[in-house]
């Protein structure tokens, strides 16, 4: 029953192929702009080596820059939760440049930048930080308020608070944060490569409709959508192994 | 009689936004060593107010309060407070959250665990250290906060509704079990209780606070024998004064 539960994701996606197998059959659009399928699954074998080229360069874009994105927002989060003050000094900076889209800034980005790797983990970094930094402060606020006076009755060092009771009460949000932060953060990479980098599946993509490889196109997008799901299952599951202690807590499991 | 315990004039008022709320005035009360005593009254009167100041966790907005001698300006070491949610770490086992109290005193790791193993026989929960709270029932967690509690051997033991939130059975079980404890342990303990049977089957002595402000309405001595059931005719007794003291026509829960 629950495999079957499971494979109910798939029929969206199957429907999909066939709409698409159809139109093909049916010439909506010529061969040269929408490939049959048999085209592009044939993109896997001959161009396999330029399919993962590229999904490497945007994958170690998106890792350089979300890293950086946990190594700030993480600390910061915790501190801008932890101390009243400090939300006070960030919280409006906070709201007015997490609504900035990342993509708008790639103008900027590369003028200051230039083009190449700087600009683009630059915005991944960017893109990760404000998902992180807002969960992170959120976690860390919504830490029962027994368990504080726990810390304190037992008047617990302010670096065993952060550790042992703030973060890990934080952890979950923090998990949360990341997985809208790799989402961003894989957005912002296939738009920045389509402009301010010479590779990466944003630039194979945009390189397809330059030289009307719609099916290189195609099978980008399918590897994009593929990393995508994989790395949100990633961080799933490294959530579920991490913040173990949660498995029946909350009434559903995402 | 020694001064153990000693509260002279404490008052605390809670700033409001349209208007400050009176919660404890005049509260004046000397306990001594090894005493059990039961803070009663109906939910509102200020007992569990005053119980945050003795840990330290409140200040007192006029008078004074000390224990052991000393006079509580913040959490101190000589008392340890055990609450009604528990307040377990949800991501620590057992076995870390009884070692988190000698763990913020710095007590040594090899030191912590013998410690917390010695309690965690004592409140029975011996074969469970390695679980998580969500795991246990209630009593169980409750258990775990009262083991925590006693690690660091507290000069007296404050309780804050500690069995409030568990079933009847439970509680009658608990109760035992914290009798038997406080009897081994020879700690003062102050325990916070809306339950007029509970209160007469824990305490040597019940401090009947009366609500608008906290009072002390009544102080009185429960010279009952010890095991004690709520059968006997001087419970009953008993039972029937404090019920017209705390001003609840039944059983104020």
């Amino acid at each position: 029953m629950i495999q079957w539960r499971r494979a109910l994701g798939l029929l969206p996606l199957a429907l999909l192929f066939v709409a698409w197998e159809v139109a093909v059959e049916l010439k909506v659009y010529p061969q040269v702009l929408l490939p049959a399928p048999a085209k592009v699954a044939a993109v896997f074998v001959n161009d396999w080596d330029t399919l993962l080229d590229n999904a490497a360069a945007s994958l170690a874009r998106v890792v350089t820059g979300i890293s950086f994105s946990f190594i700030v927002a993480v600390p910061l989060g915790i501190l801008i939760g932890r101390y009243r003050i400090l939300d006070m000094l960030t919280d409006w900076s906070i709201q007015i440049f997490r609504s900035v889209p990342p993509i708008s800034l790639i103008p900027m980005a590369i003028l200051l930048l230039g083009i190449g790797d700087k600009p683009a983990v630059s915005l991944i970094f960017l893109s990760g930080l404000w998902p992180l930094l807002i969960n992170t402060i959120f976690g860390v606020r919504g830490i029962e308020r027994t368990l504080m006076k726990v810390a304190r009755a037992a008047r617990a060092g302010e670096f065993l608070v952060m550790r042992d009771i703030i973060l890990p009460a934080a952890l979950p949000s923090i998990f949360t944060g990341l997985r809208l932060a790799v989402g961003a953060g894989w957005l912002t990479v296939v738009t920045a490569e389509m402009i301010a980098v010479k590779s990466g599946l944003g630039y194979m993509i945009l390189n397809g409709q330059l030289t009307f490889r719609s099916d290189l196109i195609i099978a980008g997008i399918i590897v994009i959508g593929a990393i995508g799901l994989l790395a949100d299952q990633l961080v799933r599951a490294v959530r579920a192994r991490v913040c173990r202690w949660q498995e029946g807590l909350t009434a559903s499991n995402e | 009689m020694n001064r153990f315990i000693e509260c002279a004039g404490v008052g605390k008022i809670f700033p409001g936004k349209t208007e400050s709320v009176e919660a404890l005035r005049g509260i004046d009360f000397v306990g001594e060593e090894g005493e059990f005593v039961c803070l009663l009254g109906r939910s509102g009167c200020g007992k569990s107010t005053l119980l945050m100041m003795m840990a330290g966790l409140e200040t007192a907005t006029s008078g004074q309060i000390a224990v052991a001698g000393q006079e509580i300006k913040g959490p101190s070491s000589d008392t340890a407070i055990v609450f009604q949610d528990h307040g377990l770490f949800p991501w620590m086992t057992v076995q870390k959250n009884v070692e988190f109290n000698m763990k913020a005193r710095g007590v040594p790791a090899a030191e912590r665990r013998a410690i917390a193993s010695q309690f965690i026989e004592m409140t029975g929960l011996t074969g469970f250290g390695d679980r998580y709270p969500h795991e246990l029932s209630g009593g169980m967690r409750q258990r775990v906060g009262i083991a925590r509690a006693l690690t660091t051997r507290p000069k007296a033991l404050l309780m804050d509704e500690p069995f409030g939130a568990l079933d009847a059975q439970t509680r009658g079980k608990l109760q035992d079990e914290l009798l038997e404890i406080w009897e081994k342990q020879k700690t003062t303990v102050l325990f916070v209780t809306h339950s007029i049977d509970e209160a007469l089957l824990l305490a040597d002595r019940i401090l009947v606070f009366s609500p608008r402000p906290g009072r002390i309405a009544a102080d009185i001595k429960v010279d009952l024998p010890r095991p004690r059931t709520s059968q006997s005719a001087d419970f009953s007794a008993l039972a029937r004064e404090l019920r017209g003291l705390v001003g609840a026509d039944r059983e104020i829960d």
